[in-house]
């Protein structure tokens, strides 16, 4: 995990190394079948151009599959043991997107003796919408 | 609860999808789909449903190779004019029954 953060590097303001990725169909129909959730919206182009979002969309979940690897990336096992994120879908992501995930750590809270990074993140695709925004904590 | 076991067969779907060439333990996030995906068993939505929010927690890492046993259950369900709001409580325990993953999914169904 060559980016993950030192403990001298995890303080307030600090930017988290972004993650980037590029949406397409077939990555979509991969999530469906490795998540199990084939709900049409995510895969059935005839019926996504049909409903008020006009095509297909990708998973909330694969586009949060990215927020934590961009936290992984971060913070290593710390995230993936005590990790909590709070995310809400502003936008959906669409197949040729270009998705960013980035993040900030907004401040260093301590809970008794222990400390935790508090980070706002967000993931935005190549017009500057945003596509999720949300909280994440991780025990330091 | 539904039972999977997180063999390398089954991650590196996971993996590929997501686009990791390789991961330490089970990526917290294919454990939040298996969750969700437990819940389908029971809970039938609509095509069209879309996912509003997440939050989710994770309490220690899974090892590949894992059995996990995931549950969620339907927590509260709104209706505002035309849209259903669902909310639902998902949970993941390892063999020790201890728990790896809570979270709670805010999802809109259309009527």
């Amino acid at each position: 995990m060559d980016q993950e953060l030192s403990l001298s590097e995890i303080r307030q303001g600090v930017n988290l190394p972004p993650v980037i990725k590029n949406i397409t169909q077939k990555e979509i129909n991969l999530y469906a079948e490795a998540s199990g959730d084939f709900n049409p919206i995510h895969i059935d182009e005839a019926f996504a151009a049909k409903t008020p979002l006009g095509g297909t969309i990708a998973h909330g979940m694969l586009i949060l599959a990215y927020v934590s690897e961009m936290m992984t990336k971060a913070f290593g096992q710390k995230w993936i043991s005590t990790g909590k994120m709070a995310i809400r879908f502003k936008a959906p992501a669409r197949p040729k997107d270009i998705i960013t995930i980035g993040g900030i750590i907004n401040s260093i809270e301590h809970r008794g003796d222990t400390p935790y990074a508090a980070c706002n993140v967000e993931a935005h695709n190549q017009n500057g919408e945003i596509v999720v925004t949300g909280e994440t904590m991780v025990k330091l | 609860m539904t039972s999977y076991t997180l063999d390398l067969s089954i991650i590196s779907k996971y993996l590929m999808a997501v686009g990791l060439q390789s991961a330490e333990f089970v990526p917290p996030l294919a454990i939040a789909a298996y969750a969700m995906s437990a819940l389908s068993k029971s809970l039938v939505l609509p095509a069209g449903t879309i996912h509003a929010s997440q939050e989710l927690e994770f309490f220690q890492p899974v090892p590949m190779g894992a059995t996990i046993y995931c549950q969620g259950r339907v927590a509260q369900k709104l209706s505002r004019g035309k849209l259903n709001l669902l909310t639902i409580e998902l949970s993941a325990l390892n063999q020790a029954k201890e728990k790896v993953l809570s979270g709670k999914a805010t999802l809109v169904l259309q009527n």
